[in-house]
């Protein structure tokens, strides 16, 4: 490829924190001119932080961008652009009524302030063919597919006059053919002297399209190093950070022989919201007293699979049953009572209603259930009697009343989930990233709840992207990747670093 | 270096600021109304003395600041309870008129034997459910095809002022009085009127009061209400609890019409007497119900007040001419004013603005490159 | 031929029409920049007043039209302050304005030092632009061309706002912010300044309506001489799906109902004016329903996604 060694863009110490937690941690990094430098984490390691600042779109909080040898800083997305870089978001900042022609003038610079559509598309018609990202430039943008978007997207930065394209998860949203298709024209870019930096969290897609890696690892660089000299098993090393997983020995291996089954998903299919298979015949048993973990990055169906369960996206195939009773035709309504407790990833918005009190989350789903309420008349004091009681027992600490839950910290949010899911007769518990964001006491108190749940014969469905917590609680370790589930284990059977590799959509055979 | 204001989100107002953002709005009111009396010559602060005068000094006075204010409370509770749930009706003015035409309807239809009790019971349901019925119109769009309700409730006002101006000035009705040479209502027999406490005030102002308190206990203390509340702060948890949000949005939009339907009964039996299209529509007392709503914050106990101290402003406009010569209109100045700047506090209740001094922030290039 | 009822209601209903329609084209404006101001009424009032007391004080008329025109800007002033910077809802807004320009135009109408103002006729019109010989060609006589310049002035600002919003790079951008602002954002254009200056474009609209309707329709002023012509006028915005050119054919619609009643009375056609008078807004209920229906097909008619939404970059 054409990569040279000289650098085109550095980053130094770039620190950026939103609400007190540091996304972007002290990290340096550069990037060369002609090369394909890939962006390589976790969700929540600060990769799109860093591109969001390069983009003009945050402000550090400290720390240079040096590009050309020149120390800049960004006011907005257009000085971004007019110095020539330019972003690809994962969510299309295309506006969808408007042409492929008319979203590519959006913003520019214009002399005249009279425009000529038709020269832009035969602009856009000619730099389409140069770079292999055919797409029509009269047609209006909510016609096009989404791989067709994104090439609109690119071909926008490259009509600009970009140098250096940062793609962010670009194929996250992509059929296979089109993955190639982006990644040929990828290859177009970097003939004609672009730089790109390529995010993802994709292993195979980052070895083969990259010259260059960085790993980046809760908001720090963990190593920059060159593909070819790299391997999968030494970035899933370096991504997984394996120094904070715990020690496996200390497991005690648990049986299941007798149990029955709580949870029984046969052959799911969900569509997800960009009308694409989001979860494709996806099976798993969860049995009583079992803590059954999904590990995976985010964005492989997760959010779809949890929603399915829980009745709010519909199915298009397969079945689940919850006790030998098939739940998929219920409302959510009617699986909350036949025994499905849920703790959902969002816990302001989706968990918890975030302008109402303490108290009255905890009710959120059995205000119309006796004793808390009586022919539509809440019954306050009860009510007030057993949030005191959860408050107590789950140790919720910092609620005022009449005060709004989202004054409270996210560790005692997530308690007064829990305390509210798991106070209902329920024989399954669905959580997902439960610690996510939680400091240390809390973490331990939540994964203690959990625990203890399964000691009353419950039955544990835990979807998390921390694989030290799936692999801490998990009784079988089931790995979703592309919305299937393509690899188990138990403890015994584990081994992290093929585990690492299956996360990250590698082939591996065994 | 310069000034810079940096805007975060407050999470909770503190009890001093809730009370002391819409006193200072009022002050603000008061100030530039009073700016603009004093630039066409008047003396402001006699000006206020007047209206206080006016509105509350002796009986006389305030039960005809609470006569208005019986119609505001309603349809400042039918305003808050929309709004609770972000559902933006803003149609009570219209739901009001159809409410106004069927409870005058009622009571001239019914014999004029029927007790008096009877005969009120029956207009006021009869209002209720007809206000119910037209914000229905907008509801059933709202619901089914998520049709804006901020457009169809408006629009519906217009609709239902052009109908009830027929029934009266464009065609010899049901309702026209057919002997006066002058279209005007038909008067309603006796015993549909509502009993007077006092002067002209009567019982709906009861009525009110108590509907205040229960739209607030429904909203408090009963799982409708619960509902109601958790679906206006996040649909998202709402539907994850297993709340049924297209149900809710037509029984809301239907109460909120059924208490402004109700304020046009009242209005007949209590004040007007007939269908009477201008006495109807001079206080623009449906819309007026959104600045009470929107001034007391949507609290329905604090409509209370609110709706009496706008009343208080509307009905001291003719005193200002009488006494000091003044333009009454300058009252419905001053509601705007009010209306505006508690709005507008709304903002500094919702957000803590800090003022830092900070370098500037413009695009730096170190090293001869100029920015464009 | 040219005093047929046809004629008649044709040039009545251009010269009814043509306030709303100052109004609809400000309004279309703002809202294409994802600004709902429902303030229209109110600054139509306010434009009336000042517009009318500026004719007044200068007897000229091209004054008084650019002062009626100020008086709408300066409250929409106010409803861009609440509504961008604020962020406040932006209904509750437009209603504060519509009380307070009725409440102040009033007042100021009626003013007591200057009892005399309400009888005054300002003593200044608009006079046809064409000579009598083309105004008398039939038909296309007076209804081409038998109107005074304002009317010819709304028919230029109809073509240049239209060519605005669809050719123009600035036009482009301001139907952008009013679509996704986040992605306008993302592009570079400032949302706040977009917005601003076309909700003060609305206040221009609405208070050149306001004042040609004071000064070259009615002749006078009279409290609240609108009459719910700011209403239709949000209506009519909705009805043409938000194009300019379909706000004139609406607009003048609209001034024929107002006329109609009178037409139809003389043809013997005995429609009550109170069910005229209700077209507009059941038209545009109607229109309202069938677009949140069916989505897809309605799109281009749909009206700009991101209408009545504050924008900030930190609440993405």
């Amino acid at each position: 490829m054409a990569a040279t060694e000289k650098e085109i863009l550095q980053v130094r110490e770039l620190t950026k924190s939103f609400y007190g937690v540091a996304a972007n941690d002290k990290v340096s990094f550069s990037l060369r001119n002609g090369e394909v430098h890939g962006l390589l984490g976790e969700n929540g390691a600060g990769k799109s932080t860093l591109c969001s600042i390069l983009a003009g779109l945050y402000r550090p909080d400290s720390g240079d961008v040096i590009l050309n040898s020149e120390r800049i800083r960004f006011r907005s997305p257009l000085d971004a652009s007019n110095m020539g870089i330019g972003m690809v978001h994962q969510h299309f900042k295309l506006i969808s009524s408007f042409t492929v022609a008319e979203n590519m003038v959006l913003g520019l610079n214009a002399k005249s302030r009279n425009i000529s559509l038709g020269t832009v598309e035969d602009e856009v018609r000619e730099l389409a063919r140069q770079y292999g990202l055919d797409v029509e430039p009269s047609a209006h943008v909510w016609q096009l597919s989404v791989g067709e978007q994104q090439r609109v997207e690119i071909l926008r930065q490259l009509f600009r006059g970009a140098r250096i394209l940062i793609l962010d998860e670009p194929t996250a949203v992509l059929a296979p053919q089109e993955c190639d298709r982006l990644f040929e024209a990828v290859r177009h870019m970097v003939e004609r002297d672009h730089s790109v930096i390529l995010v993802s969290h994709k292993m195979d897609e980052i070895l083969s399209n990259t010259d260059r890696v960085t790993v980046l690892v809760g908001g720090r660089n963990a190593g920059t190093l060159r593909t070819n000299e790299t391997d999968a098993a030494e970035l899933a090393k370096l991504m997984i950070g394996s120094d904070h997983l715990p020690k496996l020995a200390n497991k005690s291996l648990r049986r299941f022989v007798e149990s029955t089954p709580v949870l029984t998903i046969r052959d799911l299919e969900v569509i997800g919201d960009r009308g694409t298979e989001a979860v494709s015949g996806a099976s798993l048993e969860v049995l009583s007293g079992q803590i059954v973990g999904v590990a995976g990055v985010a964005g492989n169906g997760q959010r779809e699979f949890q929603q399915a369960i829980v009745g709010r996206r519909q199915i298009s195939g397969g079945s689940i049953m919850l006790r030998g009773r098939d739940i998929t035709q219920l409302s959510s309504r009617a699986r909350s009572r036949s025994g499905l407790a849920y703790v959902p990833e969002d816990r302001l918005g989706t968990g918890l209603a975030s302008g109402l009190t303490l108290e009255e989350n905890l009710i959120l789903k059995s205000y119309n259930e006796p004793p808390y309420s009586h022919r539509g008349v809440l019954s306050t004091a009860v009510i007030t009697a057993a949030a005191e009681k959860l408050v107590k027992d789950f140790d919720i600490r910092g609620a005022r009343s009449g005060m709004p839950v989202s004054l409270m910290s996210g560790g005692n949010l997530q308690k007064a989930i829990l305390a509210r899911e798991l106070s209902r007769p329920h024989d399954l518990l669905l959580a997902a990233s439960p610690t996510r964001g939680l400091d240390l006491a809390a973490t331990a108190s939540v994964r203690q709840h959990i625990r203890a749940d399964t000691e009353k014969g419950g039955a544990v469905l835990l979807f998390s992207e921390d694989l030290g917590e799936i692999v801490e609680l998990s009784d079988l370790i089931l790995v979703l990747a592309g919305g299937r589930i393509v690899g188990s284990y138990t403890p015994a059977t584990l081994d992290i670093s093929e585990l690492g590799l299956l996360m990250t959509g590698a082939k591996v055979h065994n | 270096m310069s000034k810079q204001f940096s805007i975060s989100p407050r999470a909770v107002p503190s009890w001093t600021l809730r009370v002391s953002v819409p006193f200072a709005a009022l002050v603000a009111a008061a100030i530039i109304g009073g700016s603009i009396l004093a630039l066409s010559g008047s003396n402001p602060l006699e000006a206020y003395r007047t209206m206080v005068d006016a509105s509350f000094n002796g009986l006389r006075p305030a039960t005809r600041t609470l006569t208005l204010a019986t119609p505001l409370i309603l349809t400042g509770l039918a305003a808050a309870v929309a709004f609770r749930m972000k559902i933006w009706n803003i149609g009570a003015e219209g739901q009001l008129y159809i409410g106004a035409v069927t409870a005058s309807g009622l009571a001239l239809a019914l014999p004029t034997s029927t007790p008096r009790s009877i005969t009120i019971a029956i207009l006021l349901i009869g209002g209720i459910a007809a206000g119910a019925v037209w914000a229905g119109l907008a509801a059933i769009p709202k619901a089914y095809f998520s049709a804006d309700e901020v457009i169809t409730t408006l629009m519906l006002n217009f609709v239902a002022l052009s109908f009830m101006n027929y029934l009266i000035f464009g065609t010899v009705s049901y309702w026209r009085n057919p002997e006066t040479r002058y279209p005007e209502g038909l008067q309603i027999p006796e015993n549909a009127k509502l009993p007077m406490i006092s002067y002209r005030l009567h019982y709906g102002i009861v009525i009110a009061i108590l509907a205040a308190i229960l739209i607030w206990w429904i909203l408090r203390r009963t799982t409708y209400g619960f509902e109601l509340r958790t679906i206006g702060d996040s649909q998202e948890a709402s539907r994850y609890a297993g709340m049924r949000v297209n149900t809710k949005i037509l029984s809301v939009l239907a109460l909120s019409g059924a208490l402004a339907g109700g304020a046009g009964a009242i209005e007949v039996s209590g004040v007007v007497g007939r269908l009477d299209p201008h006495a109807l529509s001079t206080h623009e007392l449906g819309f007026t119900g959104i600045v009470v709503a929107a001034v007391a914050r949507l609290n329905c106990m604090t409509v209370i007040p609110v709706a009496v101290l706008l009343a208080a402003l509307m009905t001291s406009g003719s005193s200002l001419q009488r006494v000091l010569g003044i333009q009454p209109e300058i009252v419905f100045f001053l509601q705007g004013l009010i209306f505006l700047f508690v709005a507008a506090g709304e903002f500094f209740l919702a957000n803590k603005v800090n003022i830092t001094t900070k370098a500037p922030t413009r695009l730096e290039v170190d090293g001869g490159l100029t920015g464009e | 031929m040219n005093d047929t009822v046809l004629v008649l209601s044709v040039v009545s209903a251009i010269s009814a029409g043509t306030p709303i329609l100052f109004a609809a084209l400000g309004e279309i404006t703002t809202e294409r920049s994802g600004i709902m101001n429902l303030g229209i009424e109110g600054m139509m009032l306010v434009g009336a007043i000042t517009g009318f007391w500026i004719g007044v004080e200068t007897e000229n008329a091209w004054l008084a039209l650019l002062g009626g025109a100020l008086g709408g800007i300066l409250l929409s002033l106010i409803h861009a302050v609440l509504a961008i910077s604020l962020r406040v809802n932006q209904i509750v807004s437009g209603l504060a304005l519509v009380i307070v320009g009725s409440g102040l135009s009033a007042f100021w109408g009626n003013s007591g030092d200057r009892p005399t103002l309400v009888q005054t006729k300002t003593g200044v019109r608009f006079d046809p632009i064409f000579p009598e010989v083309i105004r008398d060609l039939p038909v296309v006589g007076p209804v081409i061309f038998g109107h005074d310049p304002v009317v010819y002035l709304s028919w230029v600002l109809v073509a240049a706002i239209s060519y605005f919003l669809y050719r123009t790079q600035t036009g482009l951008s301001l139907r952008a912010v009013g679509e996704d602002p986040g992605a306008a954002d993302a592009s570079g254009l400032s949302v706040t300044r977009y917005r601003y200056v076309s909700t003060l474009v609305g206040g221009f609209g609405a208070g050149l309506g306001g004042a040609y309707l004071a000064i070259g329709v009615i002749g006078t002023w009279a409290a609240g001489l609108t009459a719910g012509a700011g209403w239709i006028a949000v209506a009519l915005v909705i009805l043409s799906g938000w194009r300019p050119w379909f706000a004139l054919l609406a607009a003048y619609a609209f001034g024929a109902l107002r006329s109609l009643g009178f037409t139809l009375q003389i043809a013997g056609i005995g429609v009550p004016s109170d069910f005229l008078a209700m077209i507009p807004f059941i038209a545009t209920y109607l229109v309202v329903i069938v677009v949140s229906a069916s989505p897809t097909r309605a799109r281009k008619v749909a009206g700009p996604a991101a209408l009545a939404k504050p924008y900030s970059r930190e609440a993405r």
